[in-house]
């Protein structure tokens, strides 16, 4: 049994009406980068922030530590660190200064406000006004807000939005070496199944505020398995010899596909189709990218499992 | 004490934004508004209150308190909660492991503070002003000079906690600035004793001045306490 750090039963959110959120049922495990994906309005902010007691619920209950929210918010935010959406911050103050504004709140050695500012690299920029700030400082400056208070459950809102790649890398390294350097769970959205599918080893695929999919990223990998195309002389009749020797076939677009991409298909198929004299131009194996089975995920209506 | 973090942390974001300024310009206002008034007419202003120099001085200081001080609570309170509406603060600092209340109460805590330095201005410079005239050292009343400072302002605390609770509820802050102006002016008409708005006025003019007084601290309380409830159960966006 594994310990779950996040699980939600039957969350919901109800806007004028609207469900933003229905049935959601979340389940994060110790130690783990759990990719919370979805496009955009989906109802991953929404989630989040009825993680972090900024919204209350409509319906469902939320158990983070293995205790309900509800009761003891406190001593469970204690334990979390949290980015919401863009960053927050008072530009009028120094980075060090915006550390220090929460730091005075949640009651930590003020060493840790150095340590933060290493960790994000920052270190250089601490003392000067954050307005002055690119995109990508102030995401590091609110990334390091999180961790000011050493917690256990890290929820990062789309971390990387807006940031050019070389922030985006920097970032990805850095809450990938959390859950190994100091034990940290990491929850992390994203509309991007690519940004997450590196850091993530489960993920969550929500859409029009239910959840889709849940389950390992090798898993969400095995549904996005291959083919084989074939492209042959006479598409027609090798049609029809491939399925007299009971191997599944179909044609479009003049090639011929199979499912099955084992070895013992494959080299039969190839076999029958040369000894009745059909010429083989093509075999080629076609994967669908794991960005295509997420498109098809969250486009259609039906969720995979 | 949660409310005494918050609180510790809140005295931190007024840094660079000007409003210990504001708090001094109200009182340094008033003040050479009556140093005009008189420097411009001082002897027929002698004569009007032969005798009676320092209340005098003090009832024309008193005229206008009210007016400034609602000005003045509209203006501080809009400030202090742009320093969290601006970035959407709130999200980030309400997911902090501190209880809302707490956070509403600091506010309101800076508020005062910045107020009572107002008002603590305010009564040194009309002791000052009437020294500056000559008006007798024996016979300043210097009770009557810090209840000029102390009576109005803590008669106007239901309309601080209920613009503070307006300003941090509203991102938009043309609503309750509005009404903050709309109320200041209407402190000048001393109308009805049942109003809020006419209590700050009615602290230093009336002669049950601590009814006011009372009513004020009360009703501040009250207005406070439903405040904290609404913010401790919103939904934050």
């Amino acid at each position: 049994m594994k310990e779950w750090v996040v699980e939600t039963r039957n969350l919901s959110k109800k806007y004028k009406g609207r469900y933003a959120v229905s049935g959601l049922n979340l389940k994060i495990a110790k130690g783990e980068i759990y990719g919370f994906l979805g496009p955009n309005g989906a109802g991953k902010t929404t989630t989040i922030r009825m993680l972090l007691g900024l919204i209350k619920p409509s319906g469902g209950t939320i158990q983070v530590f293995g205790q309900p929210l509800q009761k003891h918010r406190m001593s469970i935010l204690k334990k979390v660190g949290s980015l919401v959406e863009y960053p927050s911050y008072y530009g009028h103050l120094s980075a060090a200064d915006n550390l220090e504004a929460i730091r005075r709140i949640i009651d930590v050695p003020k060493q840790r406000i150095g340590e933060v500012l290493d960790i994000v690299g920052l270190t250089k920029e601490a003392r000067r006004p954050v307005k002055g700030f690119s995109l990508g400082m102030k995401q590091r400056l609110g990334i390091a807000s999180a961790l000011l208070g050493s917690p256990e459950l890290l929820i990062l809102d789309e971390p990387t939005n807006g940031l050019d790649s070389s922030s985006i890398l920097e970032i990805r390294e850095l809450i990938k070496s959390m859950p190994k350097q100091y034990g940290i769970t990491v929850l992390i959205s994203s509309h991007l199944l690519g940004e997450v599918e590196q850091m993530a080893g489960v993920v969550g695929i929500i859409r029009h505020g239910e959840l889709v999919f849940q389950n390992s990223i090798a898993s969400l990998q095995q549904q996005a398995k291959g083919h084989i195309a074939l492209r042959v002389s006479e598409a027609q009749r090798a049609l029809l010899l491939l399925q007299k020797y009971g191997i599944d076939a179909m044609l479009s677009d003049h090639r011929l596909t199979i499912g099955r991409t084992d070895d013992e298909t494959v080299a039969k198929a190839v076999r029958e189709l040369t000894n009745e004299g059909h010429s083989i131009y093509r075999v080629e194996e076609r994967r669908k990218s794991l960005e295509e089975l997420f498109l098809q995920i969250v486009g259609e209506g039906g969720g995979l499992s | 004490m949660t409310a005494g973090r918050a609180f510790r942390s809140d005295l931190l974001k007024l840094k660079g934004k000007g409003l210990w300024l504001l708090a001094a310009a109200g009182p340094v206002g008033l003040i050479a508004m009556q140093a005009l008034n008189y420097g411009l007419r001082f002897d027929y202003m002698q004569k009007r209150y032969a005798g009676n120099a320092w209340g005098g001085l003090l009832d024309n200081i008193a005229v206008f308190v009210p007016i400034a001080l609602l000005m003045g609570i509209t203006i501080l309170c809009s400030l202090l909660a742009n320093i969290e509406h601006h970035t959407s603060a709130w999200k980030q600092l309400l997911a902090l492991p501190v209880p809302r209340t707490a956070v509403f109460a600091a506010k309101f805590a800076v508020a005062v503070m910045l107020l009572a330095v107002s008002c603590a201005l305010l009564s040194l410079g009309a002791a000052a002003l009437g020294f500056i005239f000559g008006f007798g050292a024996g016979d300043m009343p210097g009770a009557e000079i810090a209840k000029l400072g102390l009576y109005p302002f803590l008669a106007s605390m239901p309309i601080l906690a209920l613009l503070l609770w307006l300003c941090m509820t509203f991102r938009n802050q043309a609503v309750p600035i509005t009404i903050g102006v709309v109320m200041a002016v209407l402190s000048i008409f001393g109308m009805s004793e049942w109003l809020p708005v006419n209590w700050p006025l009615f602290a230093y003019t009336a002669p049950q001045r601590e009814w006011f007084l009372g009513a004020g601290v009360i009703g501040g309380a009250a207005v406070l306490a439903l405040g904290a409830l609404h913010f401790n159960r919103k939904d934050v966006n």
